[in-house]
């Protein structure tokens, strides 16, 4: 049911961060066979394979590769989101911890598709482990030959700021600044990180390229569904009996990632909604749940696969209470630097605590409705529209619990 | 060239033009905030907003250049509740005190709020609270509750002084503008940054709660300060005389000049008009009887200055003009100098502390005519007119605005010199060391007071304009040399600096067809017209 | 750090900031690893710990702030010798972080955002660390700590000295 696993199939391995246990399961072979690929079949196979962006956005990888201007002589950077940060997400925290050399061989395979001679992993401050891991595995690799010739990676840490995930603030954050976001156009493939060309991918569809190389694009896009290959790595968590990471074709259903994968809802046992794809996903009533994974299936329910962050909620939860939390993170995590966002969010988190605490105004929920829908769009970067999703999905879809708690 | 239609009216701009720009040059007016022509594009006020031809949604225009064939509207039905929204968005956690805020009546909060909010306001909650009432320098002072965030004052200091000293703290709607602790924002233009701010954050100490914005008056002028010439609008206090302690001169702003001094100028200009209503403003003709300088009527005054040039013969007269008089007042005493045959003439002073300069606006002459008092042919060695005087070959010295006691020559050689002469003549608009020692003292216009020109250090010749009346019986430099011209047995028909400037232009080659039509409000450069270039 | 002595990193160090400047194309992009290294050797990044890296890096000062009061892990006052963090985000909401958060307030004795008095741990309530698989959970300096109950945080709090 749940297909084929590769990017979690050394998880078990105590020692599968190891150069030696991941060269021993055939690690770095697709390398071997780039290094005889022209950038541009790289790049094609990559398209061809329909592997879709893992961080949250979800565009086609080999598309945005293609954006690097074709006669550029600078330089171009490769850089490594793993600024792990969508509440809900801890995928990328198992691949650098667990096989950071399937990281580093994807990011090889990347670098020669958009002939990059440097690239940056920038890592979650808060993520020390994962850090100290990649960085050993990062130390083994140039031992070994594979990096440090023509290829060099610097590991790099953030110090705790959500946006620094969004890709453009990243970028800002690696050069020293604040994590504010960059007006676009120009877009990083063109103008990207320190003024050149940059290619920004998640870890974990980095951490799909070697696989793809060796056993084909084909393969790749025949586990998906037709606009998006592949498996990729769900992160289960709130009300369910086994939380985890799970790695499971695109076209899995999320019924089939409840109930099959993490076994079921704990709680009262019976589901109420459940975020597909990161705290910035609208959320789904149980009525839902019949849905495929992928970046369209989920799109067309009205919602998004993001990051793949299923958080599971049973009919005990509060839904005004979840709100007054995700609202509390995007009012402290927006960047401050869009007028919209900076002065709403704070404004939403305040209103929706009210209405927990019992003092909500009978207008207060087509006010934040209101504001919501105003604000979407209007900003530089998707931060807000993350924040928009669950504002007007948690409204709309439990608007008798939030009526419930404002007085009469 | 991209040509593009906006609001259906075809435009052609530089390529690289933004659309509210591109806009603007229609006289279509995109309201925004955080942009500024002279900074860099910031996109984060999302006020800008405007529909482009098959784009999902609207887009600010400040990140947009214009290219060719773009259909973009101004007008259209999302964009106008776009801009609500944001206005709204602004305003959230905005005090509303606008009756105890000194930016009242020039706040772009209001002005926009009027054209493209009045919504019913929706927050009830308790605002964002920030500090309030912050000194951040000598001349600016904070209010983080009123600040938009958009950032321009930041982006001044690191654009265009390159100073660095403001940052936006924190993140979210905690966001705030600063200083690093401990620091001030004492750069030489830091009154720039409440110019630029578009709402009630950074005021003028200086001219905060002095007056009322609307109750202000305001002139083209330049700036006195230096060689630079920096176009300046004067803004004059005449309807509400008992307020600002009976100050008439509010403030001075900054006027646009591509060619010169663009959006900005520096804090020694801007502030340094307190002469004009210091107390130490001379307003009658003095005259010296013993020990003691009193007052006397003009016309007694003039008598006395011609009858003193005609009784010195021209060896034994000297002037020092002063390069911070107008190009109309130096032609003037150009006349009178040919009328006596008067050839010991300069203007240059060295100065006791040599002026600074910089590679934005700031010049180390710190007269604004030094230029034209040269093309007017006034540029004699002061020095040996002082010389002179101290071995008593010149024994009638009229010396205009200077203060020689304060210069960079020796004091007491200067004061020696100025004792050893017989007439010592005195103009100016302040009473200072020198002009205590004249026998006649004729009071000046100051250059607020008065229409006249001002010739750069690159040949700029610019026009300043009357925003107040003369103080007391001062006069302008012009019309003081007119009547003496007219003693002197010269009678002259010009009434007006203008019919000053247009002698000038007929009997100075450099200045050849110039009128003040022609200089318009930018400026003209000496030796451009073709009669300049004829002569 | 001596009273009367500028504080500086020892030669060792400022050799390490000269490295992290040069790995990348513009040197200022190493000040996010310089803030981490003097949060390490200076306990927390005064306004003179800002002075000195902005001395470092030919920045202002003002800018230095900027980036150290926007991110979350450098600490502009003095922090414990531990520092614990709980995340308070959706999944550990769920999965009872709230009442952690009081037991953790009850053991310390102290409010969020504050040092015990014996300055031996600073509680911090968080974002989510991205550990949501074992809610609820905190940090405790460098380490994640999973599946918390109040027995497990006492746990974990009698082992930090």
């Amino acid at each position: 049911m749940t297909g084929e696993r590769t990017l979690t199939r050394n998880f078990h391995r105590p020692d599968a961060h190891t150069l030696a246990a991941y060269r021993g399961t055939g690690g770095y072979t697709a390398w071997e066979k780039a290094q005889t690929m022209e950038p541009a079949a790289i790049t094609e196979e990559v398209k061809k394979s329909n592997l879709r962006g893992l961080g949250g956005a979800g565009f086609p990888t080999g598309m945005k590769w293609s954006f690097i201007p074709k006669n550029h002589t600078g330089p171009v950077y490769l850089v490594i989101n793993a600024d792990e940060g969508e509440p809900g997400t801890f995928k990328d925290r198992y691949l650098l911890e667990r096989d950071p050399h399937a990281l580093i061989e994807g990011m090889l395979i990347a670098a020669r598709a958009i002939r990059s001679a440097v690239g940056f992993v920038y890592i979650r401050g808060e993520y020390v482990e994962p850090w100290r891991r990649f960085s050993a595995a990062a130390r083994e690799a140039t031992d070994a030959g594979y990096l440090g010739r023509g290829f060099d990676v610097v590991v790099h840490r953030g110090a705790g700021a959500y946006i620094c995930g969004e890709e453009t603030g990243l970028i800002s954050s690696l050069e020293g600044r604040k994590g504010w976001p960059k007006l676009k156009p120009p877009f990083p493939a063109i103008k990207g990180a320190f003024g050149a060309p940059t290619i920004v991918n998640n870890v974990e569809t980095i951490c799909h390229l070697p696989h793809i190389i060796n056993r084909g694009a084909g393969w790749f896009a025949s586990l998906g569904t037709k606009t998006q290959g592949g498996t990729r790595m769900y992160s289960v968590s709130g009300r369910v009996k086994r939380p985890g990471v799970y790695e499971a074709s695109v076209a899995i259903t999320l019924r089939q990632v409840i109930y099959d994968l993490a076994e079921g809802v704990t709680g009262n046992g019976r589901l109420k909604a459940v975020v597909p794809g990161g705290s910035s996903a609208a959320i789904l009533r149980a009525d839902e749940i019949d849905v495929t994974m992928d970046v369209d299936g989920l799109k067309n329910a009205g919602t998004m696969a993001g990051s793949a962050g299923v958080i599971v909620m049973d009919e005990t939860v509060s839904i005004p209470e979840a709100l007054m939390v995700v609202a509390r993170f995007y009012a402290h995590e927006s960047c401050g630097q869009c007028t919209p966002c900076r002065e709403s969010t704070g404004w939403i988190y305040k209103i929706t605590e009210r209405i927990v605490e019992g003092r909500g105004r009978k207008e207060d929920l087509d006010t934040v409705l209101d504001v919501a829908r105003r604000g979407a769009g209007t900003t530089i970067c998707a931060f807000y529209d993350g924040a928009v999703g669950p504002y007007i999905s948690y409204i709309e879809k439990f608007r008798d619990e939030f009526e419930a708690l404002i007085p009469k | 060239m991209p040509k593009l239609t906006i609001d259906g009216k075809e435009i052609e701009v530089a390529p690289g033009t933004n659309l509210i720009e591109a806009a603007r040059a229609l006289d279509i007016e995109v309201p925004h905030y955080c942009y500024h022509p002279g900074l860099s594009v910031a996109g984060q006020c999302r006020l800008c907003m405007v529909d482009i031809e098959k784009a999902p949604r609207p887009t600010i225009a400040c990140n947009t250049v214009a290219t060719d064939g773009m259909v973009v509207w101004t007008q259209t039905e999302r964009v106008l509740e776009t801009r609500k929204s944001i206005m709204e968005f602004h305003l959230i956690n905005h005090p509303l005190d606008c009756p105890v805020c000194d930016q009242a009546g020039e706040c772009w909060l209001q002005i926009y709020y009027m054209k493209h909010g009045l919504y019913d306001p929706r927050m009830v909650d308790e605002k964002v609270h920030k500090p309030k009432a912050v000194p951040l320098g000598p001349h600016v002072i904070l209010d983080a509750e009123r600040c938009i965030l958009c950032s321009r004052c930041v982006r001044f200091c690191d654009e265009v002084t390159a100073t660095g000293e403001l940052g936006i703290f924190d993140r979210g709607d905690r966001s705030e503008i600063g200083l690093f602790p401990g620091r001030e924002l004492d750069n030489k233009y830091s009154g720039n940054v409440v110019d630029i701010c578009p709402v009630g954050a950074l005021t003028d100490r200086d001219f905060r709660f002095q007056v009322r914005v609307w109750y202000l008056d305001a002139a083209k002028s330049i700036c006195p300060g230096c060689a630079r010439g920096c176009n300046i609008e004067v803004h004059v206090n005449r309807r509400r005389p008992h307020h600002a302690q009976g100050r008439r001169v509010a403030r001075l702003k900054p006027r646009f000049n591509a060619a010169v001094n663009k959006w900005w100028i520096c804090d020694d200009g801007r502030y340094g008009f307190g002469f004009v209503d210091d107390g130490s403003r001379l307003r009658s003709p003095l005259q010296r009887e013993g020990g003691q300088q009193l007052p006397v009527a003009w016309d007694e005054a003039i008598a006395g200055v011609a009858g003193a040039l005609t009784a010195h013969p021209p060896a034994e007269t000297g002037v020092i003009a002063s390069p911070k008089m107008a190009n109309e007042d130096l032609f003037a005493l150009r006349r009178v100098l040919d009328r006596r045959g008067v050839t010991q003439v300069g203007f240059a002073v060295r100065p006791r502390v040599p002026g600074d300069e910089d590679k934005l606006l700031i010049r180390a002459d710190k007269n604004p005519n030094t230029r034209g008092a040269e093309l007017i042919g006034l540029g004699g060695d002061t020095a040996a007119i002082l010389a002179a005087a101290r071995a008593r070959r010149i024994r009638c010295l009229w010396i205009f605005g200077h203060d020689l006691l304060d210069a960079g020559w020796p004091e007491a050689e200067t004061r020696a010199a100025l004792g050893a002469v017989e007439t010592l003549i005195w103009s100016g608009t302040n009473a200072n060391a020198t002009s205590a020692l004249a026998r006649w003292v004729l009071p000046s216009a100051a250059w607020v007071e008065r229409d006249g020109t001002f010739t750069n250090f690159e040949g700029r010749v610019q026009r300043f304009r009357a925003a107040v009346d003369q103080l007391g019986e001062a006069l302008p430099d012009w019309e003081i040399l007119g009547r003496v011209l007219t003693a002197l047995g010269e009678p002259t028909l010009a009434a007006r600096a203008e019919h000053w400037f247009r002698e000038l232009g007929r009997s100075v080659p450099a200045f050849a067809g110039m009128t003040y039509q022609s200089i318009g409000d930018t400026g003209q450069m000496v030796g451009a017209t073709r009669e300049a270039a004829r002569a | 750090m001596s009273l009367t002595a500028p504080l500086a990193f020892p030669p060792e160090q400022l050799a390490e900031v000269h490295r992290l400047q040069a790995l990348y194309p513009d040197r200022r992009a190493a000040l996010l690893p310089v803030l981490h290294m003097a949060q390490d050797a200076f306990g927390y990044i005064s306004l003179e710990v800002e002075e000195y890296v902005a001395g470092l890096f030919d920045m202002t000062p003002a800018h230095v702030h900027e980036v150290v009061t926007f991110y979350t892990m450098f600490f502009q006052r003095p922090k414990g010798r531990h520092v614990v963090a709980i995340c308070h985000n959706l999944s550990c909401h769920l999965a009872g972080a709230p009442r952690i958060l009081t037991h953790l307030k009850e053991r310390l004795g102290v409010e969020v955002g504050e040092t015990t008095d014996d300055g031996r741990v600073t509680l911090l309530s968080v974002e989510c660390l991205c550990a949501c698989e074992h809610a609820p959970m905190m940090q405790v300096d460098d380490r994640y700590e999973f599946d918390l109950t109040p027995a497990r945080v006492d746990r974990i709090l009698e082992g930090l000295r």
